[in-house]
């Protein structure tokens, strides 16, 4: 077209996609950081199965439906299932994995307040899904 | 014209290799204690701010065009087919 400018659209264009890019860069900067398991994280083997969530600690205690942890420790989970797809949850601290059978995922969180959090299942996995719960209970240091 | 665009190229592999060189080595090492609500909550809002500027930019420049270029329009010129009668 004769006598058309056509810069506004290309800063326009420049202004989207250099926002676009913003969003990739900056999601794949947290995601590499929050993957990022420091040295001294305990790992907890997570077990889904239908319907409740077995741990076992590194010294090779276990639990069934509750997990106690202590306040300011880094842990790695290690998360799968003995029969079908579950999801592992734990709302309050942002950790959601999916529990896979035949294979292992993992995720790293440190609790930071003492309390009692939920644990749920949020993949639906069958008749009692919707009660596939825990209890997360992040002791303070030496309690 | 060709030879700065490949020029161009070439730098920019030069630029960015060694950058993605250099993030994904960091994956290797082991992590610092972090609290991931605040990392990833603050990701969200982050990106909500650009996802809302974005829309109301878009948003914003339809209206625009659309009052803008609206036959009834005061400002409305016909275009050179419309003055020819071609269209």
């Amino acid at each position: 077209m004769s006598g058309h400018s056509s810069w506004p659209e290309w800063v326009y264009i420049g202004v989207v996609v250099a926002l676009l890019c913003y969003v990739g860069a900056e999601a794949w900067n947290i995601e590499r950081i929050v993957e990022h398991v420091p040295a001294d994280a305990e790992i907890i083997k997570v077990t889904g199965q239908q319907w409740l969530w077995t741990f076992e600690h590194e010294d090779g205690t276990k639990e069934i439906g509750e997990l106690h942890v202590e306040k300011g420790k880094a842990y790695k989970f290690e998360i799968t299932s003995k029969d079908v797809i579950h999801s592992f949850n734990i709302h309050d601290y942002v950790v959601l994995l999916d529990a896979v059978p035949g294979r292992v995922n993992t995720v790293w969180f440190s609790p930071t307040e003492a309390g009692e959090y939920h644990i749920q299942c949020r993949e639906y996995c069958g008749l009692i899904h919707y009660n596939m719960r825990g209890t997360l209970i992040v002791e303070d240091k030496g309690a | 014209m060709k030879a700065i665009i490949g020029l161009g190229m070439v730098l920019g592999l030069l630029m960015i290799l060694p950058a993605i060189q250099y993030a994904l080595a960091a994956g290797d090492e082991p992590g610092e204690y972090l609290d991931r609500r605040v990392e990833i909550w603050g990701l969200f809002y982050r990106l909500m701010i650009v996802a809302f500027t974005v829309g109301t930019v878009v948003s914003g420049m339809i209206v625009w065009l659309v009052l803008r270029f609206r036959e009834s329009n005061p400002k409305a010129k016909q275009t050179e087919y419309e003055e020819a009668g071609t269209w």
